[in-house]
Formats: C-alpha cells, sequence, structure tokens
C-alpha cells in the first residue's frame, strides 16, 4: 500500500500524540493516581502504534506496544506508577521523537531499535513495576550505538587494507551514464581509476588535488567516490575512487597517478557500467537511513569541475543535508475556512453589483455616482475581512512551541539538581505560522539561561530568604500589533559589575568605558557575539550563551529583546513581535512635500499643539500632554527634508507613538488619513536606514515609504 | 504605461544565441552629458520614460530613491553622480533603464538619453588598457563602430558597491 499521501497526516498527528503523551505523563509524575491520565495516556500510545503500523514503522510500533503494556498493567492496577518508570518512559518519549525526526528526513523510520529501552520497558513488566537499577537504561544507550557503528568503520578498514581496485562501488545516475556512453562514441576511453594515498600523508585533500589535477591534464573526471567536495574537505580515508574518460592509454593515466608524491598505489582500468548502475547499491541498504541519503546526494554533488559545469554547480554547491521530505503544514479550524468562503461569495456579490451601478450611472447619464461609491465601500469593507481572515488562517497558537516547554525544564532541574517550577500564561496567544516555528529556539535559549545561570542554586536561594523551588514565568500577550513574550525569572538577576569585568577582561570594553556605562549598555554587551563564545560564563551569574543568536533571530522577524533586570531579584527578558506581516493600517502623513506611512498599532493618539507648548529639558524638545512629559522628533529633522516656510507660525500636528512603555511625538505638516497599506519591500540594492521599514504602493502609482517609529524612539 | 519593453525573452535568447555564433554584442548607447557610454543589452530588461522617485533618506548621494515598476520598488541611482558627473537635469528625452544584475533583483538608472541599438563584433571594440583610474574603472572597453567612440560600461564593477549592500 502506497502511504506515502498519509505522511503529512501521520508527522501531524504524531506530534500531537507525543506532545499529548508528554504532557500526560508529567502529569502523572506529580499525582501517580491520577487515572484519568494513566487512560488517556493509554489511549494516546494506542493511536500511535496503530498509526505507526499502518505506515509501515515496525520499530516504532514494537516500541509503542511496549509502553501500551506497560500502561495496560497500570490500568489494571497490577502495579504503581512510579518515578523510575517515568524515566524510562520519557526516554521512550525521546526514541519515538527521534523515530518520527527521521520519518519526517527521510520517510525511513531509522534502524535503532532502541533494544535498551524495550528491554526496560519489558523488565518493569516482568517485575511488576519494579525498577531495577542493574536495568541497562541511558549507559547503555551509547555503547550500543558505537557497537552499531563498529562493524561499518571496520569493514571499510578491512577493505583498505586489501587495497584493491574500487570504482565498481561507485553509483552513477543517468547524466554520467549518458556521458560514459557518449565517450565511447567518441571513441574515447573510460577508466576506473582507485588511489591509496600513503597513510603518513599529511595533506591528503591537497595529494587528491594534485591528483585530480594531473587527470584533468589527460582527461575528464565524470564523477568520484567521495564527491569532490568532500575530498576536497579531506572527508576520505586513505582511498578514492574515480571515473574517469581520456584519450590516453591506461598506463599513461596510471603513470599520470604515481608521479604525484605519496600515492601508494594506484589501479586504472577500463571502466564498465555496472549491470544494475542505477539501483543503489547492496551494501547501502544496511547502512543508516542518513547516511543513505547522503550517499543518495552524492553522486549529484560528485561531478568534478571541468564536465558539465554549468549545469552540476548549483547542485554541488547546495548541502547534502536534504530538505525535510514533508511539507509544512497549517491545521486550520474548518469554521476560519467557512468563513473564508463567505467572504469569497461576498466579493463576487459586490463586484457584480459594482458592475450593474457602474452601467446604471453611464445609462442614467446624470454622473450619478452614489450608487457605485456605495459598491466601492461594500467592496472596501469585503477586502479588509477578508484580509483579516486569510490573516487568521495562517495564525497559529503558540501553544505548539511553548508545549515542550514544561519537560525541558523538569529535565533541567534533574540535570542541574535545582528545584524549579515553569508558570506559562497566554499560550493561546497567536502568531504568524512562519513567527511561530522560529521563535522555538530563542525562546529555549532564553528558558536554558534562566534555568542555569538566573536561579540560584537552592540552598544560596534559602539563605537568602527566597523560597527553595525558583519559579521561571513565560507571558504571552498581545499588546496592540505586537505579541510580547515574556520570560521572567526570580533568580539573581544579572549582576552589572561582573559583566563589566567580563567585558574588560575579553577586551571589549575599556576600564574607562565601563565607568561611564549605564546599566542598559551594560547588559548590551551580553548581546555580543564575543560574549557568547565562552562555553560557561556561569561564574559572571551570566547568561551569554547564544544570546547573539538569539538577538538576530528575533530581529530577522523584525523583532526586539529588551531586558529588564533588579539585581538579587531576578530579570525579565521580553521579546516583542509583530502581530502580522505584509499588510497593515496604517495612517498617510506628509512632511514637507513628501508622503510618509506611519502603522496605526503604534498610534496613540494625535494632539495639536500650539509652538510655546513645546519646551526645552536638557535640550530636548518635549510637551506635556495630560501630565506626562514627552520628548518630541521633529520628522522633517530627522528625514532631512526641508522645512516648510510656514513652520513655528501655525499650531504643530503631533503623532504620540508609543513602544512598551516610552512615548514620543513625531511633528508632521499634514496628515492625510487611514489606509490599508501593503508592506514591500525595497530590493537588496538601497541600504535603508533602520527607521524605513519599507516601502508601498499608494493609489495613484506613487511610492511610499513606511516609517518604523519603533526605531525612531 | 509609457514604458517600451526592449525585447521580450525569446528575442533576447536569439539574440545571445548570435552573440555566442559570431562574437558580438549588442549595446544600447546611451547620453550621459557630452559623452556616449553603452550598456550590454543583457542586463536590460526595461526602458521608460521619467516615473515619479520618491527620495529614501540617509543613503549614498548617488542614489535617488526607489520607483515602482508594475507593482515592483526598485531603486533608482543617477549614472551622472555615479560617474562622478553633475546631476542630471531632467528633460523630455530623460529615461530609467531597469537593468537586472541578479536574478529578481533589479536596479534602476537614470540617463539623459537613450540613443541606439549597436551592434559591435570583437575586432571593434578596444580593450581599456591605461591605469584605471576613477572613471576608466567603470569601462570593459572602447567601442569604435564607425566614427564615434563608445564607452563601453562594465555593469558588474559600476554597481560592485550596490550589489554588496
Amino acid at each position: 500500500m502506497d502511504t506515502s499521501q498519509y505522511l503529512d497526516i501521520f508527522l501531524d498527528e504524531s506530534r500531537e500524540h507525543l506532545q499529548n503523551l508528554s504532557d500526560e505523563i508529567m502529569k502523572l509524575e506529580q499525582e501517580p493516581e491520577n487515572m484519568d491520565s494513566v487512560n488517556e495516556i493509554f489511549r494516546a500510545a494506542h493511536s500511535l502504534k496503530g498509526m505507526a503500523g499502518t505506515m509501515g514503522y515496525k520499530r516504532m510500533q514494537t516500541l509503542t506496544h511496549d509502553m501500551e503494556n506497560v500502561f495496560s498493567e497500570v490500568r489494571n492496577g497490577t502495579f504503581k506508577v512510579q518515578p523510575g518508570i517515568i524515566d524510562i518512559l520519557f526516554k521512550s518519549l525521546d526514541a519515538l521523537e527521534e523515530y518520527v525526526e527521521n520519518i519526517q528526513q527521510t520517510t525511513e523510520e531509522g534502524t535503532n531499535d532502541n533494544q535498551d529501552i524495550i528491554d526496560a520497558l519489558n523488565s518493569v513488566l516482568k517485575n511488576k513495576g519494579e525498577v531495577k537499577p542493574a536495568d541497562k537504561s541511558a549507559a547503555a544507550a551509547p555503547d550500543e550505538a558505537a557497537a552499531s557503528a563498529q562493524p561499518a568503520e571496520s569493514e571499510s578498514a578491512a577493505d583498505a587494507g586489501a587495497k584493491k581496485p574500487r570504482w565498481q562501488e561507485i553509483s552513477i545516475n543517468d547524466t554520467e551514464k549518458m556521458l560514459i556512453d557518449k565517450a565511447h562514441g567518441e571513441g574515447l576511453n573510460v577508466y576506473g581509476v582507485t588511489v591509496y594515498v600513503e597513510e603518513a600523508c599529511v595533506l591528503k585533500a591537497a595529494r587528491a588535488f594534485l591528483v585530480f589535477k594531473a587527470l584533468e591534464k589527460l582527461g575528464e573526471v565524470i564523477v568520484s567516490c567521495p564527491s569532490a567536495q568532500d575530498i576536497e574537505d579531506e572527508k576520505f580515508e586513505l582511498t578514492f575512487s574515480l571515473i574517469f574518460i581520456s584519450g590516453s592509454t591506461k598506463d599513461e593515466v596510471k603513470a599520470a597517478i604515481k608521479s604525484v608524491s605519496e600515492i601508494e598505489e594506484a589501479f586504472c582500468d577500463v571502466y564498465s557500467v555496472p549491470e544494475a548502475a542505477a539501483s543503489k547499491q547492496p551494501e547501502a541498504a544496511d547502512k543508516k537511513p542518513q547516511e543513505q541519503s547522503a550517499e543518495k546526494a552524492k553522486p549529484a554533488a560528485a561531478v568534478s569541475a571541468p564536465v558539465a559545469a554549468a549545469s552540476a554547480k548549483p547542485a554541488a554547491s547546495k548541502p547534502a543535508a536534504a530538505k525535510p521530505v514533508a511539507s509544512r503544514t497549517v491545521r486550520v479550524d474548518i469554521e476560519k475556512l467557512d468563513n473564508l468562503m463567505n467572504l469569497v461569495s461576498e466579493l463576487i456579490i459586490a463586484k457584480n453589483s459594482l458592475t450593474s451601478a457602474t452601467a446604471a450611472a453611464a445609462s442614467n447619464g446624470k454622473n450619478d455616482y452614489t450608487l457605485v461609491n456605495e459598491q466601492i465601500e461594500y467592496l472596501e469593507s469585503v477586502t479588509t475581512n477578508l484580509h483579516e481572515s486569510v490573516m487568521k488562517v495562517r495564525m497559529v497558537p503558540i501553544e505548539s512551541v511553548v508545549a515542550k516547554f514544561p519537560r525541558m525544564i523538569r529535565d533541567l532541574s534533574k540535570k542541574l539538581d535545582k528545584k524549579m517550577e515553569l508558570y506559562m500564561t497566554g499560550e493561546d496567544t497567536e502568531l504568524d505560522r512562519t513567527v511561530v516555528d522560529e521563535i522555538g529556539d530563542p525562546l529555549m535559549h532564553m528558558l536554558r539561561n534562566s534555568a542555569d545561570h538566573g536561579l540560584e542554586a537552592n540552598d544560596v536561594r534559602v539563605a537568602n530568604g527566597k523560597p527553595e523551588v525558583g519559579s521561571i514565568f513565560l507571558d504571552a500577550y498581545q499588546d496592540g500589533n505586537n505579541v510580547v513574550i515574556e520570560v521572567r525569572d526570580d533568580g539573581a538577576g544579572i549582576d552589572i559589575e561582573a559583566v563589566k569585568q567580563k567585558g574588560i577582561e575579553r577586551g571589549t570594553i575599556t576600564p574607562e568605558q565601563a565607568e561611564t556605562m549605564s546599566d542598559k549598555e551594560v547588559i548590551d554587551l551580553l548581546f555580543m557575539p564575543s560574549f557568547s563564545t565562552a562555553k560557561k560564563v556561569s561564574d559572571v551569574s551570566g547568561r551569554g550563551v547564544g544570546l547573539d543568536v538569539v538577538k538576530s533571530k528575533i530581529e530577522s522577524l523584525s523583532g526586539e529583546v529588551e531586558v529588564k533586570n533588579r539585581f538579587g531579584e531576578g530579570s525579565s527578558w521580553i521579546i516583542r513581535l509583530p502581530l502580522t506581516l505584509a499588510i497593515i493600517q496604517a495612517l498617510m502623513v506628509v512632511i514637507g512635500d513628501e508622503k510618509y506611512a506611519i502603522a496605526l498599532g503604534s498610534i496613540q493618539t494625535i494632539e495639536d499643539v500650539s509652538p510655546e507648548d513645546i519646551k526645552l529639558v536638557q535640550a530636548e524638545e518635549v510637551i506635556r500632554i495630560r501630565d506626562s512629559v514627552i520628548p518630541i522628533i521633529r520628522l522633517n529633522r530627522v528625514l532631512d527634508i526641508p522645512p516648510r516656510e510656514d513652520e513655528g507660525k501655525k499650531n504643530f500636528t503631533v503623532i504620540i507613538v508609543r513602544k512598551g512603555d516610552k512615548q514620543a511625538g513625531l511633528v508632521v505638516d499634514e496628515l492625510i488619513g487611514q489606509q490599508e497599506v501593503v508592506i514591500k519591500s525595497m530590493g537588496k540594492y538601497i541600504k535603508a536606514p533602520k527607521m524605513i521599514s519599507g516601502a508601498t504602493i499608494l493609489g495613484n502609482g506613487d511610492v511610499a515609504l513606511i516609517l518604523d517609529t519603533n526605531a525612531l524612539i | 504605461m509609457d514604458e517600451i519593453k526592449v525585447m521580450d525573452d525569446q528575442k533576447r535568447n536569439e539574440s545571445l544565441n548570435r552573440h555566442v555564433e559570431l562574437d558580438t554584442t549588442q549595446f544600447i548607447v546611451v547620453q550621459l552629458g557630452g559623452e556616449q557610454y553603452g550598456i550590454d543589452i543583457k542586463y536590460i530588461s526595461n526602458i521608460m520614460k521619467m516615473a515619479k522617485i520618491t527620495r529614501v533618506p540617509k543613503v549614498s548621494d548617488y542614489i535617488l530613491g526607489v520607483i515602482n515598476v508594475r507593482g515592483v520598488i526598485i531603486p533608482t541611482i543617477s549614472l551622472r553622480l555615479k560617474m562622478g558627473l553633475p546631476e542630471n537635469e531632467i528633460t523630455k528625452k530623460t529615461r530609467i533603464i531597469i537593468l537586472t544584475l541578479e536574478q529578481h533583483e533589479s536596479i534602476g538608472v537614470l540617463v539623459d538619453e537613450v540613443k541606439e541599438v549597436v551592434t559591435l563584433d570583437e575586432e571593434h571594440i578596444e580593450k581599456v588598457s591605461y591605469e584605471k583610474d576613477n572613471k576608466e574603472r567603470f569601462l570593459s572597453g572602447i567601442g569604435k563602430p564607425d566614427e564615434r567612440l563608445i564607452s563601453l560600461l562594465d555593469i558588474k564593477s559600476v554597481f560592485s558597491d550596490v550589489m554588496e549592500s
């Protein structure tokens, strides 16, 4: 049965079941008596087993089957859940996740039997829930992996020892076959060549390069094993083979290779295309699927430089790691789809009404366009709704990423031997699918940082009068046009002095600079790449591992990171992400004689300010509005626009914008009105300043730039 | 729209093929001040009349801004300023040439006038041999179709700084 069309569904559902299992097992760890959880786990494991079986993933089926057996006994009351069992169960989940991962990458589940886990599960069954410490658990796993890897290696070592021609092992594809046929047609010789480099040779890649160079003088290398790229990167043992087209005799070829020093042996003979050339080599079947896929990818990447360089280059430059087989999908609530469907039908109605309205206006000849305008207004409301609905379809709750965090914190808690709890709110906050996919890693980094560096050891906490169990909070919520995700802990906070010290040690800042730096500037140091290269910065109480990566990731999603630090009380890391991409509601304004768009989401109010109300505080212009003092920014100065002649003679139009809890007033000359604008990229040939987030095309075809107020404040 | 599509893809391929066979290259000749420059036709996707250019603040002087070409926003530069000549005076003959330098990445170039298309074979192109200074840096050779001299622009080096950023 061909099951490939169900692969996507299988992957989606497996993940769902695995997540469900993970949640329930966590719950079970807290309340071992919770029968609802046991039943839920049993059901999920059962469905997973059934699905894996249908898809033909035997190993996955076996493992889930054994898990199911354990739960069946728990359900029957034969024995009770114990911490040891929980650990084994989590290990099983990890193994299952690995299978699912393999399936997504290669459609094969992999060859890891996870026999140790299965044995552990069976011994739980046999011993009525007792977990024997003698169980081969974690320790056994790496051994086994190493053992399974061993034969392959020793095999190749044995082969190398034998020193024999190995070019028949090269798998060739149709293009190469064609080239070989063509060479035969032109009366050229096709040779298989195997070269052994001396064991003592230091620069194997360089020697191989010289061999290639020598051969290219005589003819063309069609394909090599390992690939030319791998040879260049010295990713080969002592031997490599290649297929070679040349007009020279085989002795000449051999002599050419031997002329390169440190070559121990060279074999060269007439090459004939093996019978089953297109099919896979038999021995490859035993190998792990990852290797297999790499193997398959090789012939494509292996065509060496001179031959068909133009067509082969792009393939060769791509990494061998193939992109996942399964496509990415969004599961859409049927209600949202129905809504979309309705809107599309309304759109058609609107189009029809518009046609008849224009016809009516034309026939009565009185230029009466009220009907047309009415229909345009209707059309407008439909397109707005349509846009919203489509965006909603793309929106998914962040739950899918954050759901794995409780488990991660549990594992970290064990590993670091610190007691901690994770509290999450707002898991149902929705974000664009692309953003949700990307946000997982940065969040994980920050949680790890909080757990590892943020929270103090339990005894220190008690000594400082804090509760023994540390708390980490992950809060997500919507704030205007942004979604905010906050990672907070009640740990030690960032020790500013220690970070300064570290900065001076590393030469990032000078002691003089350190004197004058504000706390914020010091914290910014943590986000610098040089700070994160250190494996362990724990002595700085500080974070640092990969924070630069976190920051660049968030910025690539047009978001930003803010840190609030209370030394001794903890710190919070605030990620602010745009809710939607592509289309925004904007206020169009005129500055000088140029038009700009400002995202409506960041605008709080618009004020009419008389010139006398602008005061100077520390040489900065500010205004007072309803008891708050707000700095003002003259956009014409920021944007290099010559001021209008009447500037300062009449009232200013000031747009109050907000970023987090900061405010600013932007002075513009005129307001045009609210408009829906499509954000367009300006292309990579123009390096626009940060305050310009993009451009849009107006109704008359002109281009207007979009101001990013966040960059102005 | 008031723009002339120079040639469709098929024609372009034909011209490229011919170019391979006869070792000739077609150039569009443009006027910049008193001089004529040739731009290899393979880069040109479109020649349009002057359009409204939206200024972008805080960018290099020679970048005039961005224009809208059929819904795509394309940065536009002044070839005069780029070549160190005085600023453009916009006339009826002013044209914007849209060059496609890489896939999906285009740039507009403002020139005084587009004259004609010339076909040059190799013997009519003289390589620039003397020490390359500011302006000559951007030339790939001098074309001599008849009595005239046309400076042939090496597009990749003219836009090397733009392409890097």
